[in-house]
């Protein structure tokens, strides 16, 4: 009976061993695998926020998020990918929560190329395609970005700030190629709306009429 | 751009396009996405047209200064981040 007994705490202890072992083991791959791309994550967060409290805040959620789900991580997935997959998800769950989140309509990608074409030549014959040059692009694409919609913003971040292709981009935000396509063209539309908007409220629209005045004397 | 000789006797198989279908694939061919025939079909109607450049290099300077919008974080602001993620972290290892 005491061997019996014995026997079964000797085969528990023994699993709870193997258990601490595979966690320590899991931990330890976590930690490897995903601590390189933090800055990375980091300026993705602050891509997608927009204000560096709320990345920090996202950041740590991101890498909860990540440990809690680190068993359905494939050996040959890429971590970066899929971390940022997971902040992705997380920070959409925030947008939610503070109740902005706006449905993305599937636009037409190339009637959004046509647009922005459109409205940067009413900017040109008004001059406020020279005002935008005049105006301090940095600040006034960050400021532009803030105002995106969370997921055209997303689209826009990943591909022209990151630097990723269509079909990273894809995988990151899972959905279709196509929508990352129509949803990056239309937020590029927009930003570049915003842009001139704030060329428009800086003055520089009646400003441009003078200087062309002058150079046609 | 001014087309060297040789690539305006090729733009000359090139069919042309008019600026509503240069605009069109405005993006693709700035994100390198169109096929071959249709981006030399884009680059000839740059070549040769007067309304167009200036809107596409407007989109370009704006999908620069998007790449240059968001730094890394400093070395400072990663090693105090990081610090910050461990300690959750640990503290949600340990609570389970």
């Amino acid at each position: 009976m005491n061997g019996g007994t014995d026997d079964l705490m000797m085969t528990q202890s023994a699993g709870i061993t193997q258990h601490a072992e595979q966690r320590a083991a899991e931990d330890s791959s976590f930690e490897r695998l995903t601590m390189p791309h933090l800055p990375a994550v980091a300026r993705f967060a602050r891509s997608l926020t927009r204000d560096a409290v709320r990345a920090d805040d996202l950041v740590q959620e991101t890498y909860m998020r990540a440990l809690r789900g680190w068993h359905t991580f494939r050996d040959d997935s890429d971590p970066r990918r899929w971390l940022f997959a997971v902040c992705h998800h997380a920070f959409l769950r925030g947008v939610r929560r503070e109740e902005v989140y706006v449905d993305a309509p599937d636009d037409d990608p190339e009637l959004e190329s046509l647009a922005t074409a459109a409205a940067h030549w009413r900017a040109q014959e008004s001059g406020l395609v020279d005002a935008v040059e005049r105006l301090d692009l940095g600040p006034a694409i960050d400021r532009a970005l803030g105002t995106l919609s969370p997921h055209y913003r997303a689209a826009v971040v990943l591909v022209d700030v990151e630097g990723h292709s269509y079909e990273e981009a894809a995988a990151v935000l899972r959905i279709p190629v196509g929508t990352v396509r129509s949803r990056l063209f239309r937020g590029r539309r927009v930003l570049q709306d915003l842009l001139f908007e704030f060329a428009r409220d800086a003055g520089f629209e009646t400003a441009r009429a003078p200087a062309v005045k002058e150079r046609s004397e | 751009m001014i087309p060297s000789k040789p690539e305006i006797a090729n733009s000359e198989r090139v069919d042309p396009i008019d600026c509503e279908t240069a605009v069109r694939r405005l993006w693709d061919f700035l994100d390198g996405r169109l096929p071959a025939r249709s981006r030399e079909e884009v680059e000839t109607h740059l070549a040769t047209c007067e309304l167009c450049p200036p809107h596409f290099e407007f989109a370009r300077s704006m999908q620069r200064a998007l790449a240059a919008s968001a730094p890394l974080p400093t070395d400072g602001e990663e090693t105090r981040l990081r610090e910050r993620v461990r300690a959750a972290l640990c503290r949600h290892k340990g609570a389970i």
